[in-house]
């Protein structure tokens, strides 16, 4: 039978331009991103990322909805460490209406932060490792995940999305429980990643499937504005927690995690080591933790007590005032920034006063990660591919918005 | 001020340093402001004089600004900054003393502003948001296309007038491209060419 074909280069099997489309719904894609690239052989010659397929207007979102009706948005950005979000979002409003929360709320703020640090970095490390095969490491800390879980559910009654934070405070105060259950995860937990190091560090094919692979130097990390472990993983020493210190962390104890080779493995280090640091400071926090109120008392943002509400006429106008209207915030703009379990959270809030934000900008951490991976994919191989997708830990909700 | 700063950051100090330095060195002809967090915000002139203050600071010898954190922009519909439609944001950092400074410039509707790609790899994409949210065009920059919306998109998100229920739904994907290297491809194999 004839052959019949309209491109020559379509068919040739030994065609150095062979096209290949990765996502948006792939198995080793963290989400719905879409990799597209051209391969000469195995290794990837030209790849473009095309990205947006989780975009859900959530900037648009936030000069719509009132300050208070956002906070749930922003679960939904890096939905793998949401209390991360929670807190740097109702930090940037308090910081543009001047309130700082009280001494307890700061240590249950950070102790939540480093709690879905933990969190974030497990998935990332755990996912890493199942993409290239090693089953056991996701087992050994998804149990961990777990538990981290259903302590944050103990706190707020959520799991995933868990929208603690509010504007001058947080919605619940700390179950009686969590102090002992903390112990004991901060006890037990940094065995399994002893487990997990002894798994994979000085395993061969681990070595082998992550030393030198998905390089992004020191000068390409910092050209691609990369923030967070992948930033340190590449040689640079900068982190905000100590940097632009915020709440309480200058009173507490750790080590600023930095490698020097900016690979995958050198990554994956990163993360493990920045796991124990967050378990040091959770027991610190968790020691430390200090009696007393837990909201402010800014009249502004004050969410009256729910027993006051159904008893008390005036309460009951408050609240419905807060709930109904929105919080009245000054004009005035402010750039807030935590380091996040991926880099540097920002929230850029413009309020022209009133109850809902002019501009409700989100600098994500995983835009610029997805954007060196562009440039850092090419002229490697298709299973590197995967395996520096898995440890920039790039969240589709963070980068698409 | 009471902000979630810690009272104790070493940075702080710098930072007040900073914006003296800015106010006297940068300051004439400027507006110069400082925000909520009394971090400072310096009003550049035109486009070309945002560009000029970007690497005027990136070489500033006290304050070594070299690290691009945002590209962002608002509306600024009602006029309450200036004239002009849109404020195109810098937000730049120093790796060495951490602090902060953002430059911002009025943009007219149709004037381009000037691309930061020649000097961060990283403002690519976030001029790329920019000009998709909100229209704004950047002159020299390598590959300005739409990046989260869809390339058959029409209108400008993040602008005022746009309404926030409107939708466009598509029911394909984008066809396979390689960015800013277009390739031609043909997708009309014949049957049975497996043969």
């Amino acid at each position: 039978m004839a052959v019949k074909t309209q491109d020559s280069t379509q068919k040739d099997f030994y065609n150095p331009n062979v096209l290949i489309n990765l996502g948006p719904s792939h198995p080793a894609m963290h989400g719905t991103l879409r990799v597209m690239c051209r391969v000469n052989g195995e290794t990837i010659e030209d790849a473009n990322c095309e990205i947006g397929y989780l975009h859900r207007a959530i900037e648009k979102l936030g000069e719509d909805k009132t300050y208070h009706q956002w906070m749930v948005y922003t679960d939904r950005l890096n939905y793998c460490s949401a209390l991360n979000n929670n807190i740097a979002y109702a930090m940037a409003v308090e910081n543009i209406m001047s309130i700082s929360v009280t001494e307890r709320c700061m240590y249950i703020r950070v102790m939540c932060m480093e709690l879905s640090r933990i969190i974030d970095h497990i998935i990332c490390v755990a996912i890493n490792a199942l993409d290239l095969g090693a089953m056991t490491v996701f087992w050994l800390l998804y149990q961990w995940r777990e538990e981290a879980y259903t302590m944050i559910e103990s706190m707020c009654g959520m799991r995933l999305t868990t929208t603690y934070a509010r504007i001058g405070g947080m919605s619940y105060d700390l179950p009686d429980t969590l102090n002992e259950r903390l112990w004991k995860f901060c006890e037990e937990f940094p065995r399994a990643l002893d487990e997990v190091e002894g798994l994979l560090t000085s395993n061969r094919i681990w070595i082998d499937r992550t030393r030198g692979v998905g390089i992004i130097s020191k000068e390409d990390a910092l050209k691609f504005s990369i923030t967070g472990p992948c930033l340190r993983a590449s040689g640079v020493d900068h982190d905000l927690r100590r940097d632009r210190p915020y709440y309480i962390y200058p009173d507490l104890d750790f080590d600023v995690v930095v490698g020097s080779n900016g690979d995958v493995y050198d990554r994956y280090l990163v993360r493990l080591e920045e796991m124990r640091q967050s378990v040091r400071i959770l027991k610190q926090v968790n020691q430390k933790m200090p009696s007393g109120p837990l909201w402010t008392t800014d009249k502004r943002v004050l969410i009256p007590e729910k027993l006051e509400v159904y008893s008390k006429m005036e309460v009951l106008i408050h609240h419905f005032k807060i709930f109904m209207e929105g919080i009245d915030v000054p004009k005035g703009e402010a750039f807030t920034c935590v380091e996040g379990p991926n880099g540097e959270l920002g929230f850029y809030v413009v309020s022209r006063g009133g109850p809902k934000a002019w501009r409700m900008r989100v600098k994500s951490p995983s835009f610029m990660l997805f954007q060196a991976f562009e440039a850092s994919v090419k002229g490697g191989k298709i299973p590197d591919a995967v395996a520096h997708l898995g440890s920039v830990n790039i969240i589709a909700g963070e980068l698409d918005r | 001020m009471t902000t979630s700063i810690a009272p104790k950051a070493s940075y702080l100090k710098d930072q007040e340093a900073l914006g003296k330095r800015l106010v006297e060195k940068y300051g004439p002809g400027r507006k110069v402001e400082f925000d909520k967090l009394n971090e400072p915000v310096i009003w550049a002139k035109t486009p070309e004089d945002a560009k000029l203050l970007f690497r005027t600071f990136m070489l500033d010898d006290a304050f070594k600004m070299d690290f691009l954190s945002d590209i962002t922009a608002y509306d600024n519909k009602d006029g309450e900054d200036g004239e002009k439609r849109f404020v195109l944001v810098y937000q730049q950092y120093s790796t060495t003393k951490h602090v902060r400074v953002r430059i911002k410039c009025l943009l007219d509707e149709s004037e381009p502003a000037l691309t930061l790609t020649d000097i961060f790899l990283a403002a690519n994409w976030l001029e790329r948001e920019v000009f998709d949210m909100y229209g704004v065009t950047f002159t020299g920059h390598p590959n300005l296309r739409r990046i989260l919306m869809d390339e058959r998109f029409t209108g400008h998100p993040l602008r005022k007038e746009y309404p926030i229920k409107q939708r466009e739904p598509f029911n394909d994907n984008i066809g396979f491209h390689l960015g800013a290297n277009p390739m031609e491809i043909n997708t009309n194999i014949t049957e049975g060419s497996e043969n």
